[in-house]
C-alpha cells in the first residue's frame, strides 16, 4: 500500500464478492459440463460427470449463501436508482459507448453497475431457487420442473453474458477498478473519474479513509 | 435408417398373461420387489425402476353399456424425436442403430431430467444406485439378431417386431381388419415411435396414454433456443468488449494515478 490511496471497499465486501464470484465461475464451468455433451470432459477432472453434478449442486448452496450476503450488503447502495441523475447517465450510456461532453456524476455505484447488481441479484435468486427444485425434481409436478429448467437456462444466458461484461469493465476496460476488489485501496484520480459524487460525499461526511493519514473514521456496512 | 425396427403391440390379441413382464425381468436381471394388493390384477401398480414393462388392466364400459377388459402393455415408446435424449446431459440416453432409445447406464448421472421430460412418463429413478432405468428394447438381443425378450415370450402374437415399413403396414392392415374404433397409435407424433399400438378403442379411452404426446415446448425452448443463445450472447459480449477496447478505448482517470506511468512529479506522494 502507498500513501494517498483511498479505501473503496472493506474486507467483508471483498470476501463476499469473491465468494459469490468464484462460486459463480465454478457453477458456470460445471454447468457447461452438463449443458453441452461436448464439454462432458470437464467432469473427468472431478472423477466423472456424476461427481461434477454434486460439485455443481453443493457449490450452488454456497452461492445461495454468498448471494444472500451480497444482496443484504449492497442493496441500499446498488439496488436503488437515484433519479433523475441515473436516468441521465443511462441516456448517455455513462459515456462508455460514444463521446459525451459531460457525464452525470455518479456515487459509489453508477447505474450500469446497479443494473448489473440487480441482474445478478434477480437472476442469481432465480438460479438458486430453480436449481434447488431441479435437484429434487420428483418432489414437484413435471410441468413445474420443466419450467424450472427453462428459467435456469435463461438465467445462465443472462449471467454468462453479463459475466464477460463485468470481467472486461473490471479489468482492462477500466484500469484501476480491479484494485477496489483486490486490495480495496484505489487512487484518488480513479475515484475522481469513476465515482466523483461518492468522493465528495465521503469528504463532506469525513468518512474518507486515506492510507497513511491518521483519521480512521468508522466505516462499513454495520455487519 | 435401414435397420430401423418397430415393435408392434396388438392390444386386441393380448390376454394379459404377463409373460412379457416376467421375461423382461428375467432377461434384464431385474429383481422383484414387495408389492401390495390394491384391488387390481395390475401388478405392480405402476412402472418401477425394476419393472420396465407392465400390463395395464382397465375395466371399460362402452357407450352401449358393454363391459370389457382393456389390456395395454406399457413401456418405453422409443420415440424418434425423443425428449429424454434431448435433455440427457451425458449421452446416457441415445438413439441406437435400430432407431430405438438405448440407455448406457454407466453414463447416467441421476439428474432425472428425462423423468420430467418424457411425455409418456416412462423413466424411473432408483435412489440407491442414483440412476434412471427404462426399457431399451433388449438392445443386446437386437444386436444378436434376436427379438426382445417380451416379444419372444408372447404366446398370442400380440407382440411382434420387424422392419419399420413392414410393421407400419401390418399395423394399419390389422386396424382396418378390426374396423370400428380400432386405430394405430404411435406413428403420427414425436417423429414416429418405434413401438406401435393397435388399439381396439380410441386412444383417449386408455388410462395413462397421452392422446397427442409431443416433446414439451419448454424443452424445445430450453434445448433448441436458450442453449445456443447462451454461447451467442457470451460470444457477442466478448466481441463487443474487444471492439470497445480498440475503438472507444478504456476509461482512464484524467490524471495518472500513483500506479500508472505519467507525470513523475505527482508520483510517490
Amino acid at each position: 500500500m502507498r500513501k494517498g490511496l483511498i479505501q473503496a471497499t472493506d474486507g467483508f465486501e471483498r470476501i463476499v464478492h469473491w465468494s459469490l464470484a468464484l462460486s459463480c465461475i465454478a457453477l458456470c464451468i460445471t454447468g457447461l459440463g452438463m449443458m453441452y455433451q461436448s464439454l462432458n470432459f470437464i467432469g473427468d477432472m472431478m472423477g466423472g460427470l456424476k461427481s461434477l453434478k454434486y460439485v455443481h449442486n453443493f457449490t450452488g448452496v454456497f452461492f445461495g449463501v454468498a448471494l444472500y450476503f451480497t444482496i443484504r450488503m449492497w442493496w441500499k447502495e446498488a439496488g436503488i436508482f437515484s433519479m433523475p441523475e441515473d436516468l441521465e447517465w443511462i441516456r448517455c450510456a455513462g459515456g462508455y459507448l460514444w463521446h459525451v461532453d459531460k457525464v452525470p456524476e455518479t456515487g459509489k455505484y453508477n447505474p450500469g453497475q446497479k443494473m448489473f447488481f440487480l441482474a445478478v441479484a434477480g437472476f442469481g435468486a432465480i438460479m438458486f431457487l430453480t436449481g434447488l427444485m431441479m435437484w429434487f425434481p420428483l418432489s414437484f409436478p413435471a410441468m413445474i420442473v420443466r419450467l424450472m429448467y427453462v428459467l435456469h437456462a435463461l438465467g445462465f444466458v443472462v449471467i454468462f453474458a453479463f459475466f464477460f461484461v463485468h470481467l472486461y469493465l473490471g479489468t482492462i476496460g477500466s484500469p484501476g477498478s480491479l484494485d477496489a476488489m483486490l486490495t480495496g485501496w484505489v487512487s484518488r484520480a480513479w475515484l475522481k473519474k469513476q465515482h466523483p459524487k461518492w468522493l465528495k460525499e465521503m469528504e463532506e461526511h469525513g468518512t474518507l479513509v486515506v492510507y497513511g493519514e491518521e483519521k480512521t473514521a468508522a466505516k462499513g456496512h454495520g455487519h | 435408417m435401414e435397420k430401423e425396427l418397430i415393435k408392434l403391440i396388438d392390444t386386441t390379441k393380448c390376454t394379459a398373461c404377463r409373460g412379457c413382464q416376467v421375461a423382461c425381468k428375467q432377461w434384464n436381471e431385474m429383481p422383484g420387489l414387495k408389492t401390495k394388493q390394491w384391488g387390481s390384477y395390475q401388478n405392480p401398480p405402476d412402472l418401477q425402476w425394476n419393472t420396465w414393462t407392465l400390463i395395464r388392466f382397465q375395466e371399460y364400459v362402452s357407450d352401449k353399456g358393454a363391459f370389457k377388459w382393456l389390456f395395454r402393455k406399457d413401456g418405453c415408446m422409443h420415440c424418434t424425436d425423443a425428449a429424454c435424449v434431448k435433455v440427457c446431459p451425458s449421452g446416457a440416453l441415445h438413439h441406437t442403430e435400430f432407431g430405438t432409445v438405448g440407455l448406457n447406464s454407466s453414463r447416467c448421472i441421476g439428474c432425472k431430467e428425462c423423468v420430467s421430460a418424457c411425455p409418456f412418463d416412462i423413466p424411473r429413478y432408483n435412489r440407491e444406485t442414483d440412476k434412471i432405468y427404462k426399457c431399451d428394447l433388449c438392445y443386446n438381443r437386437l444386436r444378436g439378431d434376436e427379438s426382445p425378450s417380451c416379444v419372444k415370450s408372447c404366446p398370442t402374437g400380440a407382440l411382434t417386431i420387424g422392419r419399420k415399413d413392414a410393421m407400419t403396414k401390418k399395423a394399419y392392415a390389422r386396424a382396418k381388419e378390426l374396423g370400428g374404433d380400432a386405430n394405430v397409435y404411435g406413428d403420427k407424433f414425436v417423429g414416429g415411435t418405434h413401438v406401435l399400438y393397435v388399439l381396439d378403442e380410441k386412444a383417449k379411452v386408455y388410462d395413462n396414454l397421452p392422446r397427442d404426446p409431443s416433446v414439451p415446448f419448454s424443452i424445445i425452448v430450453w434445448k433448441d433456443m436458450l442453449k445456443p443463445l447462451a454461447l451467442l450472447a457470451a460470444g457477442g459480449v466478448l466481441a463487443g468488449s474487444f471492439l470497445h477496447y480498440i475503438l472507444h478505448g478504456p476509461k482512464l482517470p484524467d490524471e495518472p494515478g500513483p500506479n500508472e506511468p505519467g507525470k513523475e512529479e505527482k508520483g510517490g506522494e
